[in-house]
């Protein structure tokens, strides 16, 4: 068995350069792979992290069936058994009462269709960072004044500015339609020009008194120390919660188009990945082929001397997977470094590509990311493909007669 | 005790479509330590029967038997064990695996039968020893001379003892005092160790040495 690895071993080095080509050949590839995989996964979880802190949370708390159909009706009290259980689940940083609620908004001769976002100021910033984005006037400190935040583009549509009061009415949770005054203490921009438009945020105890909603609320925001344990305290949680009525949602769930939108971009990254390692694989089948067909007598005089074929075809494969096992280890020290060095300096976008990544509430940078996961699966699939790309040349040696092998020219 | 045993072999090779008669109703028996030279003019089938002999050939027709076995009817697989327990092969042009050194290339055919690292090297070096090719342990086939590299392709032949050494043309590219060297070597195999030799050539050095000599003519034998 030694002696057929040193024979594999050294059959690669007879042609240097063609082995040095094909052992650059699968470096790059793996390094691109690794490159190309790292950009995406690091800047997919720059990005979810954006968005989820930004604003939905990477957890949420609902009544069963409100994410598919909301509406006032489908509401919970914050028992003591919630707090008690998101307190006690390991992992969770922090959590957010919330209400979301529809209704119109009124200054002097303007009305505008309002989604109302109603939050506790101090438990909110612990989740999301919407607060931080306060573009004119400040953010509201009580969660029980008649103070509120509108949207940036809001505040255009209706004429009005920061000091001024408006009118908001709302149909409640006992149905009937109620409103009440507010005065506007500022505007925030979300980097969503549909919610710029449209979001009102008040204090949840306001939003409670002017929707009847007593101590109701349609959703606890929730932030998570790791989002690599988001399943994890999700199903913690989940068990903790003994009301059958509510549900723990990730924010994949709560965020639908993004998870697609992530979703596609990844099959699409896949796809492209796809593709190198087909090239690759047709690079590695040439390699082999050329060696394997220039090797024809050699092969025949082993064949003579009572090797078996089968073993003729193992050394074939011990030779692919040698050249493909130096090509990944040197792709993956170059990809780690490659990778390590985006982490440490992302890529800034500019232009068009910048407006297009804050359409989305992105961030407009690609970031890398050194999982381990990216190196193992970029590797494994680069050797499954090698091996692959040899049973054509391997099955050639196997059917391979001895003396057509000796008088081969 | 025979060891070998053709029985009317007949061999039709295909050019083009055209049938080509190499070997015409042979019989031959082999006895076990027999010096045997198979010798004629080019084309007159030498090394085709040698082939037929060796079990990398099958024939036409007729049967070959080997150790009272009929092998025209084994498969690959069966003819390949024959060939790495019994039989031993030199070819004309060395054939020894140029990335592999002379002690590995001796080696390489006991690794092939599942001997031990340790037991491979310790029989290698002992034959080579014997056979005065010590000092070629480590050179690589490009670093020895023609006759070297045969009397290593000698060692490889022979190390796992088998029943016959088939040898086609030995000789044939080197100097008539190298040749005599490496047929005094097989000589002293043969006589020392019993090993049933076959050779094919026309060399006259080969045929003149021949303790029993079949004359091939236009695929038949002709003494």
């Amino acid at each position: 068995m030694k002696l057929l690895i040193k024979l594999a071993w050294r059959n690669i080095w007879r042609n240097k350069r063609r082995s040095i080509l094909t052992l650059a050949a699968i470096m790059f590839a793996s390094l691109l792979a690794i490159a190309m995989r790292g950009i995406q996964l690091g800047t997919y979880d720059l990005n979810i992290k954006n968005v989820v802190e930004l604003f939905s949370g990477y957890l949420q708390i609902q009544e069963k069936g409100y994410n598919d159909n909301p509406n006032l009706n489908s509401s919970f009290q914050v028992s003591t058994n919630i707090i008690n259980a998101l307190k006690d689940t390991k992992g969770v940083s922090g959590f957010s009462p919330r209400i979301y609620a529809d209704g119109l908004i009124s200054y002097k001769d303007e009305s505008r269709g309002a989604s109302i976002f109603a939050i506790e100021p101090g438990a909110e910033s612990q989740v999301t960072s919407f607060m931080k984005n306060v573009n004119k006037g400040k953010f509201f400190s009580s969660d029980s004044s008649n103070e509120i935040v509108l949207g940036s583009e809001l505040l255009d549509n209706l004429n009005a500015k920061v000091g001024d009061n408006v009118i908001i009415l709302a149909q409640g949770y006992d149905g009937a339609l109620e409103n009440n005054k507010f005065k506007i203490v500022g505007t925030v921009k979300f980097g969503a020009p549909g919610m710029e438009a449209a979001t009102v945020i008040m204090g949840i105890k306001t939003a409670q008194s002017l929707l009847a909603m007593e101590n109701h609320v349609n959703a606890i925001a929730i932030k998570i120390q790791n989002i690599e344990q988001l399943k994890k305290v999700k199903f913690s949680l989940a068990g903790k919660i003994k009301s059958s009525s509510l549900s723990v949602l990730s924010w994949e769930s709560i965020n639908p188009g993004l998870e697609q939108l992530l979703e596609f971009s990844n099959v699409r990254g896949i796809v492209f990945l796809g593709i190198l390692f087909v090239i690759v694989a047709f690079g590695i089948l040439n390699t082999v082929l050329m060696s394997v067909t220039e090797r024809y007598r050699e092969f025949g005089v082993v064949l003579s001397i009572g090797m078996p074929q089968i073993k003729l075809a193992y050394l074939i494969y011990l030779e692919t997977f040698f050249i493909t096992l130096v090509g990944i280890v040197l792709g993956n020290i170059s990809g780690y470094i490659l990778n390590s060095y985006i982490v440490h300096h992302p890529i800034m976008f500019g232009g068009e590509l910048k407006k297009f990544y804050e359409t989305y509430h992105f961030l407009p940078q690609a970031q890398s990311s050194v999982q381990f996961s990216i190196f193992i699966n970029v590797s494994i699939s680069i050797i499954f493909i090698s091996l692959l790309s040899c049973i054509y040349p391997a099955y050639k040696v196997y059917k391979l007669e001895p003396l057509k092998g000796i008088r081969h020219t | 005790m025979e060891i070998l045993k053709a029985e009317r072999l007949v061999k039709i090779y295909q050019d083009n479509g055209v049938p080509v008669s190499a070997l015409n109703n042979i019989n031959l028996t082999v006895s076990k330590g027999e010096y045997v030279v198979i010798a004629g003019p080019s084309g007159s089938g030498k090394t085709t029967l040698l082939n037929l002999l060796g079990a990398l050939d099958k024939p036409t027709e007729g049967r070959i038997y080997f150790e009272g076995e009929d092998i025209t009817t084994k498969d690959k697989n069966e003819l390949s064990k024959i060939r790495l327990h019994k039989l031993g092969f030199i070819f004309q042009a060395y054939n020894l695996i140029p990335v592999l050194t002379a002690i590995e290339n001796i080696e390489f055919s006991m690794m092939l039968l599942g001997i031990s690292d340790k037991e491979r090297k310790e029989k290698a070096l002992a034959l080579m020893d014997e056979l005065g090719i010590k000092e070629l342990a480590n050179k690589r086939p490009n670093e020895m001379s023609g006759g070297q590299q045969q009397r290593v392709a000698v060692a490889r032949a022979i190390v796992n003892n088998p029943s016959v050494v088939l040898a086609d043309e030995p000789t044939a590219n080197l100097d008539s005092v190298t040749a005599g060297h490496l047929l005094d070597l097989m000589e002293q195999m043969n006589s020392e160790k019993n090993i049933t030799f076959i050779f094919s050539s026309h060399d006259k050095n080969v045929i003149d040495r021949a303790k029993r000599l079949i004359i091939l003519k236009d695929g038949r034998i002709d003494n």
